[in-house]
């Protein structure tokens, strides 16, 4: 009887559980090498993907528009060069690293994988680190249903 | 046919056309009444004694709706005291709450490019349709008062002990699908209340260690609320929950009826239960008399409820969700304050220096391995259902007596107030006077969020349309706009609000600087609409850099406000 109750109720999680497509949010979704911005400029922002993607000296960072703390989107103060939360007021630089307010952790990101011109993948960063980009590289494809957690700050 | 036309015309042939036709009537009538005559009837609502043997336990024995029903109360029980009709009301709230959803059923579609249009069209376009909304919300936010108020009232009297701990239980099972029922059916007006509301509460869930994400991917059927979300949501919300919510409500009842309604402590002996010995004099019968009772209760119930939706109750609906904006002071549902309450302690407990705080929090996350929102959100939010529940299986005193109970009465009285003082702690404004619990932005921003909120209404919007006289004005004390009374009244009223903002720092220890200066802004860009704008020129406080915030609205001259 247990066992029948434990197979039913693994099937139906297993039913349950969504699949998604790539392009879909929960997949991957492909961004040419120049939607990045310069090193200098402000972080752009990917709706479809709910990311920002960001360059730093170090590489590119796709950072999950969603706040670490409880789920508000939060957005780019221009003027103050900061990621600012408007729920609860939490703070980020621009690579993701917490600065202030109740967030537990620095920014959660996504799992980047970069491909040449015939589709050859030529780098990746699937821990949470910038991925540096080859000259070769034309698409990036950032995997939305592979996010890395932030550090936490504690 | 034959047969039966044969047997007629036979039996009006030897008794009369009369009689037949009265005989026939009184048969019907006796099998829709389960066996009650016509005479019986009157009887009954003459106020007759029954008669011997009694006629009026038949609906109970021989029918179906009144077999669950007793065929008599105590008297002790059938006064406002002890039980406030609280378990009748919740019984009462759950079926209007069913027979509303059902008549809502009818028009609402579960899919996010529908649900919107689809709550307004019910609220404009359907006949009733605002009518039957509002009865709706209001009649699930008062089913949790009235199911809380029924917990409380049967701790207090102590109700729930021996033999009566598996109903408490069951008891606290319908709390938990109480509320999950009204947190489902939050989402699926798709507004920005909703949509934000819900996304942070499953959040939450997502923040659980191991099964967390895999129970926010099921909830939401994606890594963020959309159209999986709210047909989910939607499938919880009138399948689901309300499926087990009436098995558990059936079991509750039944194991009710079967030790009966305790009476009042001071009427039994210690450790006693003698509700289902009842002697004859003590005896009210439910027909009529507890029928009629519960009807009134009904009756006046709902006409509290219908008379609310007719005048001063308005179910709110924001603007359409949109996932790429957070409105400002998002919050929880208000019976929920309590869990966002949790989520901010240590901050919130009164003298506790904020280095303390601090360091109670890195404890925790770096020798205990755990953050504070899992420890708070997931390990004590659901441990409080967990405490509720077992209270009848813990407590050793056997005396219901209150003089008896001091010590449970006592914890009781702590836990409800703890969940009050966590309730307050939860809204953004913090607890009232200490400000414990704050969060917000900068000054500027909050008073944009005070008079012109992001969603809902603040006083700037609530001016009568045609007190919006068009121009520029500056805020200053002595506003001075002509035939404009309330907009004067507003005008000085951010001013003065601006005054105390600048001399007095919030909670988090921020002050409007002393330069700044404030413009409202009003425009009529078309026929009967008009645009507000709330323009404040600052010095920021954290940059030393001039800034100005700037937030307007649009008003029509019919916007209901």
């Amino acid at each position: 009887m247990a066992l029948f109750l434990a197979e039913t109720a693994g099937i139906s999680v297993l039913f349950a559980l969504p699949r998604f497509k790539e392009g879909q949010f929960g997949g991957k979704i492909a961004v040419s090498v120049t939607d990045f911005p310069k090193v200098s400029d402000a972080p752009v922002a990917n709706n479809l993907g709910k990311f920002w993607m960001v360059t730093t000296d170090k590489g590119l960072i796709a950072n999950y528009k969603v706040c670490t703390h409880l789920g508000c989107i939060y957005a780019w103060d221009g003027l103050a060069n900061r990621f600012a939360c408007p729920c609860h007021g939490s703070q980020f630089q621009k690579d993701g690293t917490y600065i202030a307010g109740p967030a537990p952790r620095s920014l959660d990101t996504f799992a980047l994988e970069a491909f040449d011109q015939a589709g050859n993948p030529v780098g990746q960063s699937a821990d949470g680190s910038p991925l540096a980009v080859p000259a070769n590289a034309v698409t990036i494809k950032v995997n939305t249903g592979l996010k890395i957690t932030g550090k936490s700050h504690f | 046919m034959a047969i039966i036309g044969k047997r007629l015309v036979n039996q009006v042939k030897t008794t009369g056309l009369k009689a037949t036709v009265a005989q026939r009537a009184d048969e019907t009538f006796q099998r829709l009444t389960t066996g009650l005559s016509w005479d019986d009837v009157r009887g009954i609502l003459r106020g007759d004694p029954p008669p011997k043997p009694n006629p009026r336990v038949k609906p109970h024995t021989e029918g179906f709706w009144f077999h669950i029903r007793p065929t008599f109360y105590h008297e002790a029980t059938t006064t406002l005291y002890p039980t406030f009709r609280l378990g009748l009301l919740s019984a009462l709230f759950f079926a209007i709450e069913i027979i509303t959803g059902i008549y809502l059923m009818i028009f609402y579609t579960p899919s996010p490019e529908r649900a919107y249009s689809s709550m307004i069209d019910i609220i404009t376009n359907v006949p009733f349709g605002m009518f039957v909304r509002d009865l709706h919300r209001l009649g699930a936010e008062v089913m949790v008062v009235v199911v809380t108020l029924h917990m409380l009232r049967t701790f207090i009297t102590g109700s729930y002990k021996k033999p009566r701990q598996f109903t408490w239980f069951t008891g606290v099972v319908l709390l938990i699908m109480t509320l999950g029922l009204s947190f489902s059916g939050y989402l699926l007006p798709w507004d920005q209340l909703a949509f934000w509301a819900v996304t942070i509460g499953t959040s939450m869930a997502d923040a659980a260690p191991g099964v967390g994400p895999t129970v926010n991917l099921l909830l939401r059927g994606a890594p963020d609320i959309g159209a999986g979300g709210l047909l989910r949501f939607y499938l919880l919300h009138v399948v689901l929950l309300p499926f087990i919510g009436i098995v558990f409500l059936a079991v509750h009842y039944y194991k009710v009826v079967r030790w009966g309604i305790s009476l009042p402590p001071e009427m039994e002996a210690v450790g006693e239960d003698s509700a289902r010995k009842v002697s004859p004099d003590k005896r009210v019968n439910f027909l009529p008399d507890i029928a009629t009772n519960e009807i009134m209760y009904i009756a006046i119930a709902m006409a509290i409820l219908a008379i609310s939706c007719a005048t001063w109750y308005r179910a709110p609906l924001e603007t359409h969700s949109n996932p790429l904006v957070t409105p400002n002071h998002t919050v929880a549902p208000w019976y929920f304050y309590w869990l966002q309450g949790l989520l901010k302690i240590p901050h919130i407990i009164p003298f506790l220096p904020a280095d303390i705080a601090n360091g109670i929090d890195k404890f925790f996350a770096n020798v205990i391995g755990i953050t504070p929102k899992v420890l708070w959100g997931i390990i004590v939010g659901p441990l409080v259902f967990v405490v509720l529940a077992v209270v009848p299986y813990v407590d050793p005193n056997p005396s219901r007596r209150y003089g008896q109970r001091k010590i449970m009465l006592t914890i009781g009285g702590l836990f409800t107030a703890l969940i009050l003082y966590l309730s307050l702690a939860g809204i953004p404004t913090g607890v009232p006077i200490t400000g414990f619990g704050f969060v917000g932005g900068a000054p500027s921003a909050e008073i944009g969020q005070e008079f012109m909120p992001d969603e809902g209404d603040g006083n700037l919007m609530r001016i009568p349309f045609d007190q919006m006289v068009v121009g520029d004005y500056q805020v200053t004390a002595d506003a001075n706009v002509a035939n404009a009374p309330e907009l004067n009244a507003i005008i000085k009223e951010l001013y003065y609000d601006m005054q105390r903002r600048m001399n007095t720092a919030d909670p988090n220890g921020r002050k409007l600087s002393a330069d700044t200066v404030a413009q409202v802004k009003i425009a009529e860009i078309q026929p009967d609409l008009k645009q507000i704008t709330l323009v404040i020129n600052y010095t920021d406080d954290q940059t030393s850099a001039a800034q100005e915030f700037s937030k307007f609205k649009f008003i029509h001259r019919d916007s209901e406000h």
